[in-house]
């Protein structure tokens, strides 16, 4: 009877375990759009103005974010911060991000509908 | 006087220039449904959140993506491959036919 107690009390503290666990990753995987509202100092001068130019080492226009899969731009992000990516000022500013600021700017440039 | 035949001059020369890099958009449409839409979307909205969309991406941008992706600049083995089979002409027409799309905006 004991042992049936523990082994019951044990599944329920898995499940248990199981759902934080589910809940923590798909929170930290999806990104917070408000929070990353307020983290776009280091983008918007470049992909924030209409028709903006590169100026080093090739001119183009700076791609358009709005809209764009939140999956793309946090691997974008990533391979930037690695290296795998190269672009001198993408690499110095994905630097300084954490995964939880990518996923959050992510999120709200994914978002077109809040702006 | 003088001033505003040089300014004529170079309006006209940059007149050229964006019409000497400005690609076919129905030649672009149809490359794009051979090479570019299984995974970008018939029209540059990909469907698939790994695949970025296109649609409404600055053209000149995604020349200078697909170069790269040609000369082995930027690396991906899916791009790389599609890259190979785009003449420069090619890469104009698709950018120009996507660019005239309906999807990305500029978010501040």
């Amino acid at each position: 009877m004991k042992r049936d107690q523990f082994k019951g009390a044990s599944l329920s503290n898995w499940l248990a375990i199981a759902a934080l666990s589910a809940v923590t990753a798909t929170a930290w995987a999806e990104g917070d759009a408000a929070a990353g509202s307020k983290k776009t100092h280091s983008c918007t001068g470049c992909h924030g103005i209409p028709g903006w130019r590169t100026a080093f080492p090739e001119v183009y226009k700076v791609p358009k974010l709005g809209g764009q899969h939140a999956a793309y731009l946090i691997a974008a992000l990533k391979a930037y911060k690695s290296g795998e990516r190269r672009h001198g000022t993408m690499q110095a500013i994905a630097s300084t991000m954490s995964d939880q600021d990518i996923a959050d700017l992510a999120a709200y440039y994914a978002n077109l509908a809040a702006k | 006087m003088k001033n505003t035949n040089q300014a004529l001059v170079a309006f006209a020369a940059l007149l050229l220039a964006t019409a000497a890099d400005a690609g076919d958009v129905e030649a672009g449409k149809k490359k794009a449904a051979e090479v570019c839409a299984a995974c970008h979307g018939p029209d540059g909205n990909s469907p698939a959140p790994d695949f970025p969309k296109l649609a409404g991406q600055h053209a000149d941008y995604m020349v200078s993506t697909l170069k790269k992706y040609k000369n082995g600049k930027r690396a991906n083995p899916i791009m790389m491959g599609m890259a190979a089979m785009l003449s420069d002409q090619d890469m104009q027409n698709v950018a120009a036919y996507y660019a005239a799309q309906k999807g990305l905006e500029l978010k501040y």
